[in-house]
Order: structure tokens, then C-alpha cells, then sequence
């Protein structure tokens, strides 16, 4: 039996590149993107986002290969247009940036972690910037892969050439709808996780805040229109039939007579404040 | 410069002080403290409460400085925190590891996190797991590590990124004999390493056994600053005689010393005069013996009581 040495290699520097922060904010949201998903987690953590984004996509995929089997795919026979698939997926996604957000947050603040931050080159706006983006990433690949995926099966059955030409504007209209939901649900879904201890009762609290919104309609309905700004669940929504120009849905701010302006502008005001008090929250948690 | 400083500015400081004042709130943490630090292992030491940690956030740019000016390793702080924080490592005191990652994983992150490139980070976070001695378990998850591991763990993320500088807060804290003594090796081999560091402790044996320069506080003020070395006084006799200790002491004053006495213990100084000669001749002429003569070695502790006064 050959006997083996124990070489002591001691302590080998660095001299290869450094990438300085711009390598650092790319490991944040590479970091981010695992989190989100429970890729190098362990198995639990991979189940509901694998679940969640199973029911996002395989409809639009169901649907899309029924379509080309049948070589007829118009949105009678596939019940599903671009507009009313955002209000099959824009429930997961909701659901979605409720646990994701917390996942992205908490446990750096809890665990302690965010020490490891300030001894890297990285500000905190860095943080909360490269942990929005990796929820961006998934959030954004959530919602418009569908789209993508219905468009691409439509323009099959087509023969694409003047289907695509007709019709490419579907594409970036449902991506800036995608962006639109992703920004007015995270935004007060990392405000609560900022300022929760455990992930549960933060995606807990976020949808319990998100559907409490929804009893805003009594209050516009007994003729109180200023509480339809309030109307937190159905602003996306309402912002994305004005994208897409679809006709408009039962929502709260169009019940309280207001523009779809006004939403997007209660979506950015809650996006910049949440992003002032999350930066701040993380400022003082290292 | 603060009148507990020892020693004069040097080229190398990796640290200097001038006027350094935080508070939080009313609450003054840190208070006219004013240093300069050469290279080398430094300890930082103070009761609880006295603002190790406050300095080392202040170092690290977690926190702004009310009054004063703060080096470190040339750049100014806050202004150049980024390129600080890109030569620095932090091992905290309190916990810093995500229990449901693998050991391999974090430190390849925080290697990452530090600006070193994908695949040098991952050979960096097997490199360093298996110098502090965690080459076995880098592939558990870090919730289950004992309190020895995870200090082991947060000191090998302070240095994965191949820092020139690391702050230490409290190493060995929660730690049984064994690890302590480990723990206090690992920190002594930075030398060796080439990278300079800073260890904050209360638990003034640890400082003695790895420094080399020593800033005390206390209450927010420097009590003293200067190396380790200046703390032994080779112009100072001490010795334990068997034998009449007062009659010992007489001959001695006689022969113009300055004389401390403590049942058989004795402390001889001379200024002008060789100490250790007036030690022998007094012992001979009162018929006593030598159990133990040596130079005054004063400890951290007795500068510490004596709030700062290295002779005392």
C-alpha cells in the first residue's frame, strides 16, 4: 500500500484579475438568481418555484402545441389571449414575488450576512439594486416566456412572414406589461420583507396587504374615488389592458374614474419609496 | 498626537486616526481618538462597551465619523470606502454564515463578492476552506456546524478574497480551550500570509499571545497605542528572594535604588545604576537567596488597571 505525504501548500495570494465592483454586483445577482430558484439549496427549496413556474408556462406550451397540432390557433379555440393569460400568470406571479422577495431579503439581515457585505466592494443601494434585478430576471422570464412561447405557436400555424410583421408589437407591449407587474407587486413586497424576521409571515403579510387592497372597491363604489390609489392588486392589471389596448377589465381605478396614468404613477412613487426605505432599512442592518 | 501614543507616525501605517469622534445619538462612542498603526497584527482591546466594534464599523465605512479623520491603508474614509472594502476582510462578531448554504458555496460567493473571477473563486473557497481547517466538511450545510466551525468559516470568508487587511472582532469568542488555541494559531500565521490584521478582544492573554502593537480603549478614549514590546522594562529588576525581604530591601536603597516591596517580592529600579548588580550585592550582604529575578514584565492587564500607563 503506497503511503501517502501530507503536503502543507500554506497560503497562495491572488494574482489573477480582480473584477472590483462590477464583478461584485454580478455575483449579487447571480447569487440572487439561485435564491430565487433554490438552486444550490437544498430540495424543498427548488419545489414551489418549480411548481409556480410549471403552472405559468404550461398552459401557454399546452395550448401552443394543441394550436399546431390542429393548425388552427386563434384565441376562441386556445381561450387564451395575450391580455387574459397575464390574469393566469399574473396570480403566480404574485404569489411568486411573495415568497421570492423575502427569500431575497430576509435571511441576508437575519442571518447576519449583510456583514460579509460591507467588507466587499459594494454599496447598499448595490444590494437592493443587484437582489431587485435577480427577482426582475425570474419575474420578467415568468410572465413573458408564455407570451413568447403563444406568439411563437401562432406565428407557426401562420406561416410566420405576415403574422410576425402584423403582430410584433405583441411582444415588447406584453414584456413592458411583464416590467409593470414586476415593479407594483415587489416594490411593497420588499417593504414588508425589509422590516419582517421571518420569510412566511412576510409573503403572508404582503398578499394579506395586496388582497386587503382589494376591498378598496366598497369604499370607491360608496363614492370615495381617492381610495382607488389604494387599490394595490389591480394596477398592473389595469396599466397592462392600456398597453395592450385590450378592452378594459373591471378594475378598481377605472370603477374610481381614473386614468391608467394615474396608476403608473402610484406604481413609480411606491417603487421609489420603497427603494429609499429598503436602502436605508439595509444601511443600518450591516 | 494623543499623549498615550508611544511611538511617532510611520510611512507604513495601515491605519491612522486623528480626531476620531462618533456617537450614536447622545451616546458618545468614540471620543478624540487619535492613532497611527504600522503593519503587522494589532489588538484592539477594551471592556464591552468601550468602541472596538464601533472603530472597526467606522474602518469598514458602515458608519460615518462625527468629527476627525480616518486612513486606512492610504485611502480616506468614507470617501474611499469601496476601495477599502476591496482590501479588507470583516470577520464579525456575531454570526455572518446562512445556514442553508454549503461552506464551498459561501466562501466561493464571497470570494466572488470581493471581485476575484468565477472559477478563481471556487479555487480560492477550497484553498482557504482547507487552510482553517474545514476542507472536510466544505460540502455541509453551515446550520449544522458546531460554534469552533463557524468561526473557522468566518474567518476563512474575511480571507478568501485575499484581502491586504482583516478585521477580527472577537475570534475566539464562544470558543472551548482547544479552538481558542487553534483559533489564536490561525491568526498568528497571518504574518506569514503577508496580510496585516486587526483584532478587537476583550480577553487581553489573546492580544498578548498574537500581536505585535496594541491600541487600548476605554470609554471611548485611547488609553494607549504603541508596541508590545515597550511593555517589558529591561531597566527594572523584579525578584522573589528566600530570606529576610525588608533587610534585602534596606541594602538596596542604600545602594541608591528605588525599592517596592511585597512580602518576598521585590522591585529594584536604578535609574543610572544596573538594576540586577544592586539585586545580587543586596541579596549577598543580607545572607538571602534568589528564587526568581527577571526583568518587570508588566501585562496588558496591569496597563489596563492602570489606565494606560505602561510603567505602572
Amino acid at each position: 500500500m503506497a503511503e501517502g505525504i501530507v503536503f502543507d501548500l500554506g497560503y497562495k495570494p491572488h494574482e489573477g484579475i480582480r473584477l472590483g465592483r462590477s464583478g461584485a454586483r454580478r455575483a449579487l445577482v447571480r447569487d440572487g438568481l439561485r435564491r430565487v430558484l433554490g438552486l444550490r439549496r437544498r430540495a424543498r427549496s427548488k419545489i414551489l418555484p418549480a411548481a409556480l413556474m410549471a403552472i405559468a408556462v404550461i398552459p401557454a406550451l399546452f395550448f401552443t402545441a394543441f394550436g399546431v397540432i390542429a393548425g388552427e390557433f386563434d384565441v376562441s379555440a386556445t381561450l387564451f389571449g395575450h391580455a387574459s393569460y397575464f390574469d393566469l400568470n399574473g396570480s403566480m406571479a404574485l404569489i411568486f414575488v411573495a415568497l421570492a422577495s423575502s427569500e431575497l431579503l430576509i435571511p441576508d439581515r437575519v442571518h447576519g450576512t449583510m456583514s460579509v457585505y460591507a467588507s466587499r466592494p459594494l454599496t447598499t443601494p448595490d444590494y437592493v439594486a443587484g437582489r431587485a434585478t435577480a427577482l426582475a430576471i425570474v419575474v420578467f422570464a415568468f410572465l413573458w416566456i408564455p407570451h413568447l412561447v403563444l406568439f411563437t405557436g401562432r406565428a407557426w400555424v401562420a406561416g410566420f412572414g405576415s403574422y410576425v410583421t402584423d403582430n410584433y408589437e405583441i411582444l415588447w407591449q406584453t414584456a413592458l406589461a411583464s416590467i409593470v407587474y414586476f415593479v407594483g407587486y415587489t416594490s411593497i413586497a420588499f417593504l414588508v420583507a425589509a422590516f419582517s424576521k421571518r420569510t412566511a409571515v412576510a409573503a403572508g403579510v404582503f398578499l394579506g396587504i395586496v388582497m386587503m387592497s382589494g376591498a378598496t372597491a366598497a369604499l370607491v363604489d360608496a363614492g370615495y374615488s381617492i381610495f382607488g390609489l389604494g387599490a394595490i392588486l389591480d394596477h398592473p392589471g389595469y396599466i397592462k389592458d392600456w398597453i395592450l389596448g385590450s378592452p378594459q377589465g373591471d378594475w378598481i381605478p377605472a370603477r374610481a374614474g381614473m386614468e391608467p396614468i394615474a396608476s403608473l404613477g402610484v406604481i413609480v412613487v411606491l417603487a421609489v419609496a420603497s427603494g429609499l426605505v429598503v436602502v436605508g432599512r439595509y444601511r443600518r442592518a450591516a | 498626537m494623543h499623549p498615550g501614543s508611544v511611538t511617532a507616525v510611520t510611512d507604513t501605517s495601515i491605519l491612522s486616526i486623528t480626531g476620531l469622534r462618533f456617537a450614536y445619538g447622545d451616546i458618545v462612542a468614540l471620543d478624540g481618538v487619535s492613532v497611527d498603526v504600522p503593519a503587522g497584527r494589532i489588538g484592539l482591546v477594551g471592556a464591552n462597551g468601550a468602541g472596538k466594534t464601533t472603530l472597526l464599523k467606522l474602518l469598514l465605512g458602515v458608519l460615518s465619523p462625527g468629527e476627525g479623520s480616518i486612513r486606512v491603508l492610504g485611502h480616506s474614509m468614507p470617501q474611499q470606502t469601496l476601495e477599502v472594502r476591496s482590501q479588507v476582510g470583516w470577520m464579525p462578531e456575531r454570526d455572518c454564515l446562512p445556514p442553508d448554504q454549503t461552506a464551498s458555496d459561501f466562501l466561493g460567493y464571497a470570494a466572488e463578492l470581493g471581485g476575484l473571477p468565477v472559477r478563481a473563486a471556487r479555487q480560492r473557497a477550497s484553498d482557504i476552506l482547507g487552510l482553517v481547517g474545514l476542507h472536510e466538511e466544505r460540502f455541509r450545510y453551515m446550520g449544522g456546524f458546531s460554534t469552533g466551525m463557524k468561526q473557522r468559516a468566518k474567518l476563512a470568508q474575511a480571507l478568501v478574497h485575499d484581502p491586504d487587511l482583516v478585521l477580527l472582532d472577537e475570534p475566539t469568542a464562544g470558543l472551548d480551550p482547544e479552538g481558542r488555541a487553534e483559533m489564536l494559531d490561525l491568526v498568528r500565521r497571518l504574518d506569514e500570509f503577508g496580510i496585516n490584521a486587526i483584532i478587537s478582544s476583550h480577553v487581553l492573554t489573546d492580544i498578548e499571545s498574537t500581536c505585535d502593537w496594541v491600541v487600548m480603549l476605554d470609554g471611548g478614549k485611547v488609553l494607549r497605542s504603541g508596541p508590545l514590546t515597550a511593555l517589558s522594562t529591561p531597566d527594572v529588576a523584579e525578584l522573589e528572594v528566600i530570606g529576610d525581604a525588608a533587610a534585602v530591601a534596606q541594602l538596596a536603597v542604600g545602594m541608591g535604588a528605588s525599592v517596592e516591596i511585597d512580602g518576598s517580592s521585590l522591585t529594584i529600579s536604578a535609574p543610572g545604576s544596573d538594576p540586577f548588580t544592586i539585586a545580587r550585592d543586596a541579596v549577598l550582604d543580607a545572607g538571602a537567596a534568589f528564587r526568581r529575578l527577571g526583568t518587570k514584565r508588566t501585562t496588558l492587564e496591569d496597563v489596563f488597571m492602570s489606565g494606560g500607563d505602561s510603567d505602572g
